[in-house]
């Protein structure tokens, strides 16, 4: 009805009646994404506040600025926050290529190359996106525990990349069926090896499917935290969410200094994440669609 | 054709053989191993006595187990509705020629699902707080000081304060995939409809709604599968508490196998959560199976 009525007397009514619902939609939007970042404002700002100001007052901002807990954080090695930090960027970074490189080789094989139980391996790794991962966290431990590998830097790296595994596999073979073969094949005409033809020719036409592999094992494996709980027990090899629900059990009632070790351990996702935020959103939601 | 170029053997299984033996020792060895664990009274130490499967009968019987299961499907079902409702609201929102700086709006809101669990976990324990919390100084502020609670420490409400963390942080997620699936579709039915005088209540039912279907069940399972898992957000916020008013299986595991040691039972419940987490999305996946056959059966 309304629509009808708008017609015949378009003007005014018209551009006001807009006006107000475009007012109301930017509105509800504004409250919705402010909501989003809010926690992350309000724990910047709450950080530069002593904890008894932050007491009195936990929404105001800071009346003094201190960076005091900062320092404190970083000047104190019983905090383990730059170690935690390197300990993640090892983590991650080593998985990440392996995920990257891996999944690249199998998922060509597997998508190129005919052999006898190539479509069992494929089934094989595919089911790694069903399985439950915490169902595996317990034996996990035990084998991990008996062969000896439990609690060193390399620990977390193997579980992570046969995680990532399945989904760079299934991404990669989806990838290479819209690629002709006939690239391969004029390579092969010109002598290349298949180990050059892979990597020469093959890996650079992948990389936009390789980078969405990678973002989404970026954040995998910086964001994972039970089997680095259940893994780790040398305080020296903790990752970031390890040393954080540590710390932030010591400090349980000093809000701001626990907030400004969150915000500190999550300086390089959040850098990474605000400065390719375009990339990132499209790799995760191409990851997620097609897994 | 590709025979002629096709490498050795020989190469082939250079190339596949660390894989491949990484991939089954980290997931198909622990899942053989959790089986034969489960057959055992096995208190982590260096005693193991054959139950057979008792402890699947104990199990059967468990009530922490069963209930620990139930605030999974719970949970499940209050981010089907919470996330994927509320993201295809905002996205129809988002979408209207009306809204402005649309790329900003999607790069803020994506943002908590790309922050780790625990982080959020701990981030939201310190909104709940009953002293120092975002929730009760604002019931404070409104004047509503009788509204004011120990919210992470109430029986009734606990399982509603934490699903809202695990809301807040997928929305955008949701909200970007849909967002990809609509501007995928042809601009022109979204004009003609609203010539037609369509509005846009009837717009987003009758033709956002129908086109995106399909993302949206991808939705439903990307959903189901992830809140079968849950683990961090509530390790980090109540540790299953009060009781085990927030326990989820994940965890339970977690406490039966390394705080209370029992590793033979653990691994029956690791086996539990494989099976269950198996049916449900197994029989989320038939259900949207079988509803999209049917509708496109008209």
């Amino acid at each position: 009805m309304n629509d009808k009525l708008s017609h015949s007397g378009r003007a005014v009514g018209q551009t006001v009646k807009t006006g107000v619902l475009a007012a109301f939609l930017n509105t509800v939007l504004i409250i919705f994404s402010f909501s989003c970042i809010f926690p992350l404002i309000w724990m910047f700002y709450s950080s530069l506040k002593s904890v008894t100001e932050f007491n009195k007052d936990i929404i105001g901002f800071p009346t003094q600025i201190s960076v005091q807990n900062y320092i404190n954080l970083l000047t104190n090695s019983d905090y383990r926050i730059l170690p935690s930090i390197i300990n993640s960027v090892r983590t991650t970074v080593i998985s990440v290529i392996f995920v990257v490189v891996l999944g690249f080789i199998v998922g060509y094989i597997l998508s190129r190359i005919p052999f006898r139980g190539n479509r069992l391996l494929y089934v094989l790794f595919l089911m790694g996106m069903l399985i439950p991962i915490h169902s595996l966290l317990v034996p996990i431990y035990v084998i991990f525990k008996r062969v000896g590998i439990s609690d060193h830097w390399y620990t977390l790296i193997l579980p992570y990349v046969a995680f990532g595994l399945s989904l760079a596999i299934f991404l990669v073979d989806g990838f290479l069926k819209s690629i002709p073969t006939a690239l391969e094949e004029a390579a092969a005409i010109d002598g290349s090896s298949f180990t050059r033809t892979l990597f020469q020719i093959i890996f650079p036409i992948c990389k936009p499917i390789l980078t969405t592999v990678g973002i989404i094992t970026t954040f995998q494996c910086w964001n994972e935290f039970s089997f680095a709980l259940v893994l780790l027990k040398n305080p020296k090899l903790q990752t970031v969410s390890l040393a954080l629900t540590q710390f932030s059990g010591q400090f349980s009632t000093d809000y701001p200094r626990i907030m400004a070790g969150m915000l500190l351990t999550m300086l390089p996702i959040l850098i990474f994440y605000f400065v390719f935020s375009k990339q990132i959103i499209k790799g995760m939601v191409a990851g997620a669609v097609k897994g | 054709m590709l025979n002629a170029i096709r490498p050795k053997n020989r190469v082939i299984f250079g190339y596949l053989f660390f894989p491949i033996l990484l991939y089954i020792f980290s997931v198909f060895v622990p899942l053989a191993a959790a089986a034969y664990y489960s057959l055992f009274e096995w208190k982590g130490g260096p005693k193991k006595t054959f139950i057979g499967i008792d402890n699947y009968l104990t199990l059967i019987k468990d009530s922490i187990f069963w209930q620990s299961f139930g605030h999974n499907v719970f949970l499940v079902a209050a981010c089907v509705v919470g996330q994927i409702g509320l993201a295809f609201v905002i996205v129809l929102v988002i979408n209207s020629r009306l809204v402005k700086c649309k790329g900003l709006h999607q790069t803020l809101s994506f943002f908590p699902s790309t922050i780790s669990a625990v982080y959020i976990g701990f981030i939201w324990m310190m909104v709940f707080d009953y002293k120092r919390g975002l929730i009760n100084w604002f019931l404070t502020f409104i004047g509503k000081e009788s509204a004011v609670k120990v919210w992470l420490n109430e029986p009734q409400t606990i399982m509603i304060v934490v699903a809202i963390p695990l809301i807040w942080q997928y929305i955008g997620y949701y909200m970007v995939i849909i967002l990809s699936a609509i501007s995928s579709v042809d601009k022109e039915i979204f004009e003609v409809s609203e010539i037609d005088g369509a509005n846009a209540i009837q717009r987003a039912i009758h033709i956002v709604f129908p086109l995106i279907k399909r993302t949206l069940l991808v939705c439903v399972t990307l959903c189901v599968a992830g809140n079968m898992k849950v683990f961090d957000h509530i390790y980090a916020m109540t540790l299953g508490g009060p009781g085990n008013e927030s326990n989820v299986m994940a965890l339970y595991s977690y406490q039966m196998s390394f705080q209370r040691s029992n590793m033979g039972y653990g691994s029956t419940i690791s086996i539990g959560i494989f099976i269950t987490s198996l049916l449900l999305i197994g029989g989320v996946q038939l259900l949207v199976k079988a509803y999209t056959k049917e509708s496109e059966d008209y």
